[in-house]
């Protein structure tokens, strides 16, 4: 039985465990007693709020039963927002607005907004997020480093807290340098062309990459160890090496994804996978506030999967990492609480409770399976409203999904979100659509009273009840069948996942096509006279691509000696079994990614696609 | 009957973007279209020579990354620069292509653009109607040596499907062209082992030449999706003329017309040709044509209980035995049972294992070994 087999086992262990507990709670007096003593205890303490109009609310909502045995189901089977299971939460409190803030801690708060949050309401007993930072992530990058650094000082203008994302063109996912035949007019398009370190430098130029309040995300995974590699370099160059511990962020590096649905993977798979976990063992050993994975659903919601298959595939993605990780013998309560998730967000029905059930099966998982502890029982995650469900048809509807879609992430509580802007089925978002985008998160949390009073609002409603269920049902199911394919690699070597995708996303096309999926101004309150935008395209100008290849040309003239070296060492040790990662830092300091990609395929061999 | 439609259908280079592809393909094969798909990620160069090679009547590209005016275009101009500018190009990229850009792509030379909210029927009528017309087949005079050899392969393949079965010519094999068959199971991983080959021939003689005509079933609706362009990564070389053919309703994994087409690439100049039929099954004995020179049949480990092995017609037959996938778990039961059930046959078989999507694996090499030794060891008896 592979691990995933294990998890399965564990979730259907858990389910009865919590069933023997309800009735033990009706049956046997004493154990009933104590149940409903804890949730006397627990009620009594959670603090009152006031609405803006004078309402008091608690700030936490508890289901209103007193019966022992539903005590117990709601105490085990859900758990209080921050404790196992986690359906209800990862912390204690999110969204909540501080408890008393007046004025003046406000105004101190935006010159010095570390290490005053502790003192903002909340639990003492440190089930708040480490850091109370906006959940807003916007997703950005155009043309060239300085262009998208530009975009970078534009976003986080709003923002007291730094949270780049970062958006590669083509060239740079697939690991080619912008000077390489025939990938000319792709240079900057997409996403931000990075070659070089010193693009790297460009790109965050004028952050504080060691401050607590800023963190780089990077959105990239066949070449993942390699930018990597790169973005330590460029730190390295501009705050010397003890930087390094200080970094913060996340780089996507989900290699089974790439293979299961985006298709950007450059290497064989086996291959990617030592070079992700080197760099892997190498983040979790040097760099304990970086996330060296973000495993995601986004791409395979994206690619056209069902809810429960996007569900199921990325934690079972995230169980197979987590494995590779233990059998290098890494504890699993160092990597576990590294380990972090990327999931789209829709408008179907299993959207509901979709990251709830998640974080309940890999907090069983991870404890059952693994052996892991409180912090890495946490499933957390970043929420993408889908750019699959906007459409070019009156586009201005997308508003409107996009809300629909952010309200449903933050009923199941995401740690952070990203709203797409309205004008993506077009392009590259444009500033007018990017704020639209970023007010949508803002109104829906500081303006609206939905997020801010109270934690809980839904849980353990009836709906949102029989939704969880089947959702969870669902999701094992597939663990199962993945398991009888031999596990995650043996499924994804089947092309499983991928057929499974294929067909999910042929049968939605089916559906809008002969209407039983309305999409509205699509195929439903069709606007016949309605004549498609005009918008002013975000398109690299042919002079940048060729500054960009310039820059790249000067930049391997100037190390082609130590970059020859650098490479040479590099095959020497992928070579052999050694962690080949400090041996990519060094390249990354005096070679291209098309050169570090090429000699890599050398060894290694390229990937091979599967259709 | 008319031959159907042949076009193929590619994703841009830096582009991993298949979704929509992957729906419209199907619903094109589904309609009596045979679509090469060529896969994501690729280079225009691959594409244009692709659509020579398989003398498609057009192109179909599916953009979502940008960059798309560039690539079209690019793509048009390898084709005018090869005197194929007969061969059309069309596509779409959802939302991303826009009205202006579509005019610029149009006036260089592309021919139709389709915007997002187009339903498939709508392109299905539209690659009938446009392309669906009999090609001319007349090479330009001078026209590079593939496509004249593109072209004729069509002409025999049309035949075919017209009824009629053309005159054969005399077999006049070229003296230096070796033709060896593959045949296996599907899912043995026939593909992969062959383009892995093609990659060690081209390694190992810098001027070789090598012919591939690969087979994919038609399906119902008399489409097919020939797919083999898209995971053969090495094969996508100027030293390599691939061909992918449909069975056009033939059982046994080949085509009415694929003896033709072999006599006509055997005797092209090509130092290796090779055959890769569709998945096959227990009975089938594809390689009945003399001009075959080696068989090898692929198989998988993983092909049941040992019994199984007594109906397989094609281990009485083949000259060299391959099991793949030989790093899973059931590979050492498979190579000793084969080894056995071989040797009932008494004669010279040769049984070799390889994990053909390992980089650099071994048992690849030896049988590229088996395949590039001397004509005489060949004819004197079989291969030890």
């Amino acid at each position: 039985m592979s691990k995933l087999g294990q998890v399965v086992e564990a979730v259907d262990k858990y389910n009865t465990f919590v069933e023997a507990e309800v009735r033990r709670a009706r049956t046997d007096k004493k154990f009933g007693q104590q149940m409903v003593n804890r949730w006397k205890e627990i009620k009594a303490k959670i603090p009152v709020g006031r609405a803006p109009t004078g309402l008091p609310l608690p700030r936490l909502a508890l289901p209103e039963i007193d019966e022992a045995g539903e005590i117990t189901r709601y105490l085990l089977g859900d758990g209080l927002p921050g404790e196992f299971p986690f359906l209800n939460g990862a912390y204690r409190e999110m969204y909540l607005e501080p408890m008393q803030t007046s004025a003046i801690e406000t105004a101190s708060l935006e010159k010095n907004s570390h290490g005053k949050k502790s003192k903002m309401g909340g639990s003492k007993n440190g089930a708040q997020p480490p850091q109370a930072e906006e959940p807003t992530r916007l997703f950005s990058g155009l043309m060239l480093a300085e262009d998208t650094n530009e975009r970078f000082h534009f976003l986080g203008a709003h923002q007291r807290s730094k949270r780049l994302s970062t958006a590669f063109d083509g060239p740079t996912l697939y690991g080619i340098d912008s000077d390489a035949d025939g990938v000319f007019g792709k240079i900057g398009e997409g996403g931000v062309a990075v070659d070089t370190v010193e693009d790297m430098v460009r790109l965050y130029d004028g952050f504080d990459l060691g401050s607590p309040d800023f963190s780089a995300s990077m959105t990239i995974s066949g070449p993942a160890p390699i930018i990597m590699a790169m973005y330590i370099a460029a730190a390295k160059r501009r705050f010397g090496s003890g930087i390094v511990p200080k970094l913060r962020g996340t780089i996507q590096a989900d290699i089974f994804k790439e293979v299961q649905a985006q298709n950007e993977t450059i290497f064989p798979v086996e291959a990617s996978l030592r070079f992700l976990t080197d760099m892997m063992e190498f983040t979790t050993r040097e760099m304990p506030r970086w996330y060296p994975v973000s495993i995601s659903g986004y791409h395979i919601g994206e690619a056209g999967s069902t809810p429960v298959q996007q569900a199921a595939y990325t934690l079972s993605n995230g169980f197979a990492y987590a494995e590779m990780m233990a059998a290098r013998g890494i504890p699993v309560d160092e990597f576990g609480p590294r380990l972090s998730f990327f999931l789209d967000c829709g408008l179907d029905v299993e959207y509901i409770a979709l990251t709830r059930v998640s974080r309940r099966i890999w907090a069983i998982g991870m404890r059952d399976a693994f052996g892991a502890g409180h912090k890495a029982q946490m499933f957390k995650v970043h929420t993408q409203t889908s750019g699959r469900s906007l459409v070019a048809a009156e586009f201005k509807n997308n508003l409107t999904r996009t809300a629909a879609e952010l309200m449903l992430s933050y009923m199941n509580g995401t740690n952070s979100c990203h709203s797409n802007s309205a004008d993506e089925p077009f392009t590259t978002p444009s500033e007018e659509w990017i704020r639209l985008a970023a007010h949508g998160q803002a109104i829906l949390l500081d303006e609206s009273g939905i997020f801010k009073h109270t934690m809980n609002m839904l849980s353990g409603s009836p709906g949102m009840k029989a939704v969880e269920r089947a959702v969870e049902a669902a999701i094992l199911e597939e663990f199962r069948e993945i398991e009888r394919l031999g596990g995650v690699m043996g499924a994804v070597e089947n092309r499983y996942q991928r057929s499974q995708i294929q067909a999910a996303a042929h049968r939605y096309e089916q559906q809008i096509y002969d209407g039983t999926r309305p999409i509205i101004a699509l195929n439903k309150y069709r606007n016949e006279r309605e004549t498609m935008p005009e918008f002013e395209l975000a398109r690299t100008p042919r002079a940048k691509q060729q500054l960009q290849v310039d820059r790249l040309r000067k930049f391997k003239q100037k190390n082609a000696v130590k970059a020859e070296k650098a490479l040479e060492k590099l095959a020497a040790v992928v070579e052999t079994d050694e962690n080949s990662f400090p041996a990519l830092l060094e390249a990354a300091e005096v070679c291209s990614l098309g050169q570090i990609s090429n000699r890599l395929q050398e060894v290694v061999g390229r990937f091979r696609p599967m259709v | 009957m008319a031959a159907p439609v042949r076009i193929l259908t590619a994703v841009p280079i830096c582009d991993g973007h298949d979704s929509a592809i992957n729906t419209i393909n199907l619903e094109f094969i589904r309609h009596g279209i045979e679509v090469v798909y060529l896969g994501y990620h690729r280079y225009a160069q691959d594409i244009v020579r692709a659509a020579i090679q398989e003398d498609v009547r057009a192109i179909g590209i599916s953009s979502y990354n940008g960059g798309h005016v560039e690539f079209f275009v690019e793509v048009v101009k390898q084709l005018r620069k090869r005197g194929a500018d007969d061969i059309a190009v069309f596509g779409g990229g959802g939302g991303t292509i826009t009205h202006d850009d579509q005019r610029v792509m149009q006036r260089r030379g592309v021919d139709k653009i389709f915007f997002a909210g187009t339903s498939l029927s709508e392109m299905v009528a539209f690659v009938h109607q446009r392309y669906g017309k009999a090609h001319p087949h007349n090479g330009r005079n001078g026209a590079p040596a593939d496509m004249q050899l593109a072209r004729k392969l069509t002409r025999i393949e049309d035949s075919y499907a017209k009824g009629k079965r053309p005159r054969r010519a005399a077999v006049k094999k070229s003296a230096n062209t070796r033709v060896v068959g593959f045949t296996g199971p599907g899912g043995a991983g026939k593909t992969t082992l062959i383009d892995e080959l093609v990659l060690r021939l081209l390694q190992r003689d810098a001027k070789s030449r090598i012919a591939i005509l690969s087979h994919d079933p038609s399906v119902v609706g008399a489409g097919a999706l020939l797919g083999d362009r898209a995971t053969m990564i090495n094969s996508q070389h100027d030293r390599v003329f691939m061909r992918s053919m449909a069975t056009r309703g033939q059982a046994g994994g080949l085509s009415p017309a694929t003896e033709d087409c072999l006599q006509l690439l055997a005797q092209s100049g090509f130092d290796y040709v090779i055959i890769e039929t569709v998945g096959t099954g227990q009975e089938a004995m594809p390689f009945q044509s003399k001009l075959v020179d080696q068989t090898v049949l692929v198989m998988n480990p993983d092909y049941g209980a040992r019994l199984q092995l007594q109906k397989i017609v094609m281990l009485d037959l083949a000259d060299i035995v391959v099991v793949n996938k030989s790093d899973q778990e059931r590979a050492r039961t498979a190579m000793s049972e084969i080894e056995r059930r071989l040797e009932q046959n008494h004669r010279e078989q040769r049984l070799i294992s390889t994990v053909a999507k390992r980089h650099r694996d071994e048992g690849v090499d030896k049988l590229c070994d088996l395949l590039t030794q001397p004509r005489a060891a060949l004819k004197k008896g079989r291969v030890k």
